[in-house]
């Protein structure tokens, strides 16, 4: 790793994480696709800057392409408040419109110069780390400047650090104005300012990270991380955590990814999102199918370096062609190793997974039988009041349990002074007797407002 | 022509997509086409563009099923659902497309048209093509034309009709997904929302009606198709894409503004309108308190007294003796025995009407 690539790196994670907080606010606002608009309109506001001061370089081209998403959003809010469409058809009459503008103005004055279309929409992060911030350049004298470092960790950092101060500055009321719009506006919060208060972030961010990763990777930058956390937690502060942490990770998972496939960074990257988003979605297929993927690829690449060295006429094949050759020289043995790679693993999910897996849903059915038994026992012991019937013995017969079975019962039932027995007779006690009537309270109404209450019961007897 | 015929078709769909509140389909499924054209290179080598459609199209349907079954499986909302497919199937298509950049194959230029869209690359088989689907897609909406239109504005009453609510919902999406994915080539993967949404959000200003809206919208798709084209060609080095879009949204802008109903326009007239009359009635029913006072009903009055009253200006003054409520003599008013009539039954009026 040369420091080249350590500072890409940097620069990355740097702008993972600087998407991802204000990107968990979007989601859940229910704004993610405001996200989109903005990262399309900023074209209009770089082309625009660009036409002004003819340099590319220029930090006001910046500010006039945060500006030109903040227009989007009070233009989508406009037209949403004039009633005459809904609110994503106002996004998505908006931001094409304005996108168009900004082709159009790129065709019509800016063939000859630097700024194209591609290069403004993809985004390339491979020379970030030779373009550095110099200051105090003395015109003509060589290495009079002092070395700041890449201009991209500083843009990003400075936009980062802004984010959190915010962030932490404003936490609460954006919490409240997140999830209760009324009562933040009865506190005396402005949800306005709020709601416009996070668009600009977003919109600066979005333009900082626009250099490093091209507009609708900024989109799944911001969305895609927090929608996995979202998944994973309902806490907002998890949430937040969670979401740059996984922002962080696909960052530098995906530079390798990148590294090793030769292939764009910023795509690599939103693949590892995708692929991070599928396994907390759906485990099992995704697992499965991520390692079928592995595995051919393994095997494709070994036969691609052998038809290279042995392969006649291979290099000169077209793609297609050459595919073709590789697979062809798959035999059913790989196929099959594939396959049983993947479904062990499956299979292994399927086992350990909490929540969904086997092994968890065997432990949970053990756990709710014990509890309904000892339910039985309960009213079966508060219903007879002979003591014949609440002879310890009677009940291996009576209720037609197995010995091993009641005797844990009825210890467990002993265990949480449910019941005192006397002589092999059981009776129950004052706190037994007022379990039992509430369970039966609980299973004659059986209304949903009661299922907590008892669900806290419950856990009385677990462990 | 093909622009044309796209256009129309487009603003058919879209008055779909629009009204079932799917407006940005249009734009995550273009996204999520890029991966399908990209696979589809990958595996065939050639540059076809029926291939490309074909894996534009696979891809496109998955994306769609994915977004559904995110928003019906979790509590993630649709918003985020459309956000996640688009960001994720795009970055995962520009991938493979700087992948395929990278390995030595001549044929792999063009493949990036399909990101802007250049309408001058249209052949005359793929206008054919785009006619037929359209032919095959009026022919499925006349024919369940029906069933769309009460799925889209009661879908619980559909399903207790005893329609099979999910084949209708993937029948129109599917026939979204086939337009979207043949607008690629002519508009580009980022306008092609705006081509699905804008003439159906124009139609929506003109009428209420489904029949009426799904015509006009194909009217307007069509003519910003052509104008659009036109002007690409016309004015030359223009992508045709771009252009189109924005003849559209000049549709739009106009529609919300001129169109009789809905129009900014003609709301603010009514909204003056109304105003006006407020004024005028208030001051009459101030002048009417003046007047009871007084024998009389048609005793002078100075107009100063009027001055400071809320409501008042010349111009509700001129319009009650244009109404031949009061009259003016000099610096002076008196009303009239219409005018103290009308104004006796001005509050009488509002508690009736209340009263329903």
């Amino acid at each position: 790793m040369n420091s080249a690539q350590i500072i890409i790196q940097i620069i990355i994670a740097l702008v993972a994480i600087a998407c991802a907080i204000p990107g968990t606010f979007l989601v859940l606002r229910k704004m993610s696709l405001i996200s989109d608009a903005i990262s399309h309109s900023i074209l209009l506001g770089i082309v625009i800057g660009f036409f002004i001061v003819e340099d590319i370089a220029s930090p006001l081209l910046i500010v006039l392409a945060a500006l030109a998403g903040i227009v989007t959003v009070i233009l989508v809010e406009y037209i949403q408040k004039t009633g005459l469409v809904k609110e994503d058809t106002a996004i998505g009459l908006v931001f094409p419109a304005l996108f168009s503008i900004g082709v159009i103005l790129i065709a019509k004055n800016a063939n000859d110069v630097h700024l194209d279309i591609d290069s403004v929409m993809v985004g390339d992060l491979s020379f970030a780390p030779f373009d550095l911030l110099q200051i105090n350049c003395i015109e003509g004298v060589p290495d009079s400047c002092i070395n700041l470092g890449p201009k991209a960790i500083w843009v990003i950092g400075t936009i980062l650090v802004i984010t959190l101060t915010l962030l932490i500055t404003f936490f609460k009321e954006l919490k409240v104005s997140t999830f209760d719009a009324g009562l933040a506006a009865a506190l005396g919060f402005s949800p306005i300012i709020m709601h416009y208060g996070l668009m600009t972030v977003s919109s600066i961010t979005i333009v900082g990270a626009f250099d490093a990763v091209g507009p609708i990777l900024v989109v799944a930058l911001m969305i895609a991380p927090a929608a996995t956390a979202y998944l994973m937690t309902k806490d907002l502060k998890k949430m937040l955590m969670l979401s740059c942490f996984l922002g962080v990770f696909a960052a530098i998972s995906g530079y390798w990814l990148a590294h090793v496939l030769d292939a764009s960074i910023a795509g690599s990257m939103t693949t590892v999102l995708a692929i991070l988003f599928l396994l907390v979605y759906e485990p099992i297929i995704t697992s499965a199918l991520v390692s079928i993927s592995i595995a051919i690829a393994f095997f494709f690449y070994q036969y691609y370096q052998e038809l290279l060295v042995h392969g006649v006429n291979f290099e000169h094949l077209p793609l297609g062609e050459k595919i073709h050759t590789v697979f062809s020289k798959f035999i059913l043995l790989d196929f099959i190793y594939c396959i049983g790679m993947a479904v062990s693993l499956a299979g292994f999910l399927i086992y350990i997974l909490p929540k969904r897996g086997v092994i968890y849903g065997y432990y949970k059915v053990q756990q709710q039988k014990t509890e309904i038994m000892l339910l039985v026992f309960l009213l079966h012991i508060r219903n007879h009041e002979e003591e014949s019937e609440r002879h310890v013995k009677h009940l291996n017969e009576h209720i037609n349990w197995q010995r091993l079975r009641s005797k844990t019962i009825v210890d467990l039932a002993l265990k949480n002074n449910m019941v005192t027995i006397d002589d092999s007779i059981i009776s129950l006690t004052d706190k037994g007797e007022e379990f039992t009537e509430k369970a039966i309270d609980y299973i004659i109404t059986n209304k949903d407002a009661e299922i907590e209450e008892m669900k806290d019961d419950f856990f009385l007897f677990r462990g | 022509m093909g622009t044309a015929v796209l256009g129309a078709i487009c603003g058919m769909l879209g008055s779909f997509a629009v009204l079932r509140k799917q407006s940005l389909l249009g734009d995550a499924i273009s996204h999520a086409a890029l991966p399908g054209i990209a696979i589809a290179f990958l595996i065939t080598g050639v540059k076809d563009s029926n291939i490309f459609l074909l894996g534009a199209l696979v891809s496109g349907l998955l994306g769609t099923f994915w977004i559904r079954s995110i928003t019906k499986k979790t509590h993630l909302k649709s918003d985020t659902a459309l956000g996640l497919t688009l960001s994720l199937f795009f970055g995962f298509g520009m991938l493979l497309l700087t992948f395929i950049q990278k390995q030595p194959n001549a044929s792999q230029a063009g493949l990036d048209t399909y990101l802007f869209g250049q309408a001058a690359t249209l052949l005359e088989k793929d206008v054919w093509l785009i006619a037929i689907v359209a032919g095959i897609s009026l022919l499925i909406l006349f024919i369940f034309w029906k069933e769309f239109k009460i799925l889209l504005f009661d879908e619980d009453y559909t399903k207790t009709l005893g329609f099979n609510t999910r084949f209708i919902d993937v029948l129109i999406t599917t026939f979204i997904v086939i337009t979207i994915v043949l607008g690629l080539q002519t508009v580009g993967v980022i306008l092609m929302s705006a081509m699905l949404l804008a003439p159906a959000a124009a139609a929506r200003q003109w009428t209420n009606s489904l029949g009426i809206m799904v015509i006009l919208a194909a009217i307007f798709g069509a003519f910003s198709g052509v104008v659009g084209t036109g002007i690409s060609t016309v004015s030359g080095n223009l992508s045709t894409g771009p252009v189109i879009v924005l003849v559209a949204a000049s549709i739009v802008l106009f529609s919300f503004i001129f169109s009789p109903n809905r129009g900014l326009l003609f709301r603010e007239i009514r909204f003056r309108k109304n105003r006006n009359n407020i004024k005028m009635h208030k001051t009459l029913a101030f002048m009417y308190g003046i007047a009871k006072t007084h024998q009389n009903i048609s005793h002078p009055h100075a107009i100063k007294i009027l001055n400071g009253f809320q409501g008042f200006s010349k111009k509700s003054l001129q319009e009650l003796v244009d109404l031949n409520y009061v009259k003016i003599d000099g610096q002076q008013w008196s009303m009239t025995q219409e005018g103290y009539q009308t104004a006796e039954n001005l509050y009488d009026q509002q508690i009736k009407k209340s009263d329903e």
